[in-house]
């Protein structure tokens, strides 16, 4: 998951071997993209296009890391084959 | 039929070859095709860069948040309208010291077409050794979605409003990359998000370029928020307006201009305006004096291209 850093002070440099920032973008999801296992033809087009590049590249699929997924598509309008699909995020609770 | 599926596999991966530097969740709205520019461009030059920027989308991420980085690469904050010049002296020193690395001049169009034109135009006729690159949303996103010189004829912005006294901007748009290219400079280009094998060939070439000169990329990022279309559109307007001629691909060495991607049978502008809440006001009037100024363009481009083959 995200790990939250609190700034102790103020200073006009980062250092990332520090305090590394992530945010959890997985919160601001309404749709969840769902893979189609057998319509996938394993272009890779999901994984290129998204913003996030949270596509996770398995043996014969892509599994998006729902931790950081944003919810926003791209990944569902890009595939050639329609294998992915955008469900609400109310229908998982 | 594992072995068939991977053989299918895009060949935008090959040019993948370096680890992402950016933390896995990053602060830009969900389906900013921006975003996929950062993370593309350390994957594919390596992480030996050097960016310097300014204010603008771009830098809440880049410039990271009080003493928290949201990546591991080199960022140097500056004034919007000094970007060019300081990405000049970081250069300099880097010469001096005798450090071989890639200094990216990472601005948004406000930058390079407004506020730090100068800068830009002054670094291009010195022939600094960096590679500029301009990411095109077509206005003043970060601060509210204002209207830049790079906005297009017609476009509806909080600075051009639709009603009764105004029809969004009454002005045709400034063509930033020709611009630049009339400068003759080594490498002058424009990209888009939904070519990335093109986007990618041409970082790779600005980066050998680079060595000889000032390279300038013009890379086509549409604006979700500001544009007024969903998040999964983004990539779909980079091929439509690629597709129209709206935003055509080409690249100029040393003012010798050629398409990397020439459409057989462009569409009407329709097809790409359509889409985007931003020009949905749009009379067929309207429409006919944009589609005259983007034809108008295409056609300066194309006899440029021509012009080339006669010399040689």
């Amino acid at each position: 998951m995200a790990n939250n850093t609190y700034f102790k002070h103020e200073g006009p440099w980062s250092d990332a071997s520090k305090e590394f920032l992530c945010s959890d973008t997985g919160s601001w999801r309404t749709k969840r993209p769902l893979i189609d296992n057998d319509n996938c033809i394993y272009c890779g087009f999901c994984a290129i296009y998204c913003p996030v590049q949270c596509m996770e590249q398995l043996d014969n699929t892509f599994v998006p890391d729902l931790n950081f997924c944003k919810g926003c598509g791209i990944c569902a309008k890009e595939c050639p084959k329609n294998a992915i699909s955008m469900i609400l995020e109310r229908e998982f609770k | 039929m594992v072995e068939k599926k991977k053989k299918r596999l895009s060949k935008v991966f090959d040019y993948l070859k370096h680890e992402d530097p950016f933390a896995k969740g990053v602060a830009f709205c969900a389906g900013c095709p921006l975003e996929l520019l950062v993370r593309f461009i350390p994957q594919v030059l390596g992480n030996d860069i050097v960016i310097t920027g300014t204010p603008s989308c771009s830098a809440p991420v880049l410039m990271g948040q009080n003493t928290g980085s949201w990546h591991k690469l080199s960022y140097y904050g500056t004034l919007m309208t000094g970007a060019a010049a300081n990405a000049t002296g970081l250069v300099r020193y880097y010469n001096r010291a005798g450090i071989d690395n890639t200094v990216i001049c990472f601005n948004g169009d406000g930058t390079a077409a407004d506020i730090g034109f100068g800068n830009l135009s002054g670094a291009a006729e010195r022939n600094e050794p960096f590679i500029y690159i301009c990411y095109d949303n077509e206005g003043y996103m970060n601060t509210g979605i204002q209207r830049s010189s790079t906005t297009p004829f017609g476009a509806r912005t909080t600075t051009t409003q639709v009603g009764v006294n105004s029809r969004g901007k009454n002005l045709r748009r400034k063509n930033l990359a020709m611009i630049m290219a009339m400068h003759k400079i080594p490498y002058a280009a424009t990209a888009t998000m939904s070519n990335l094998e093109d986007l990618a060939q041409k970082l790779l070439k600005a980066k050998q370029i680079k060595e000889k000169g000032f390279c300038y990329l013009h890379v086509f990022c549409p604006c979700p928020t500001g544009w007024g279309v969903g998040p999964d559109m983004s990539i779909e307007l980079c091929r439509k307006a690629v597709k129209t001629n709206y935003f055509p691909l080409w690249e100029a060495l040393n003012g010798n201009f050629s398409f990397s991607k020439q459409v057989k049978k462009p569409k009407p502008v329709k097809e790409y305006t359509k889409l985007i809440k931003k020009f949905n006001h749009l009379s067929d009037q309207e429409l006919d004096i944009l589609q005259k100024d983007i034809d108008y363009e295409y056609s300066i481009i194309k006899a440029m291209t021509k012009l080339e083959k006669e010399i040689k």
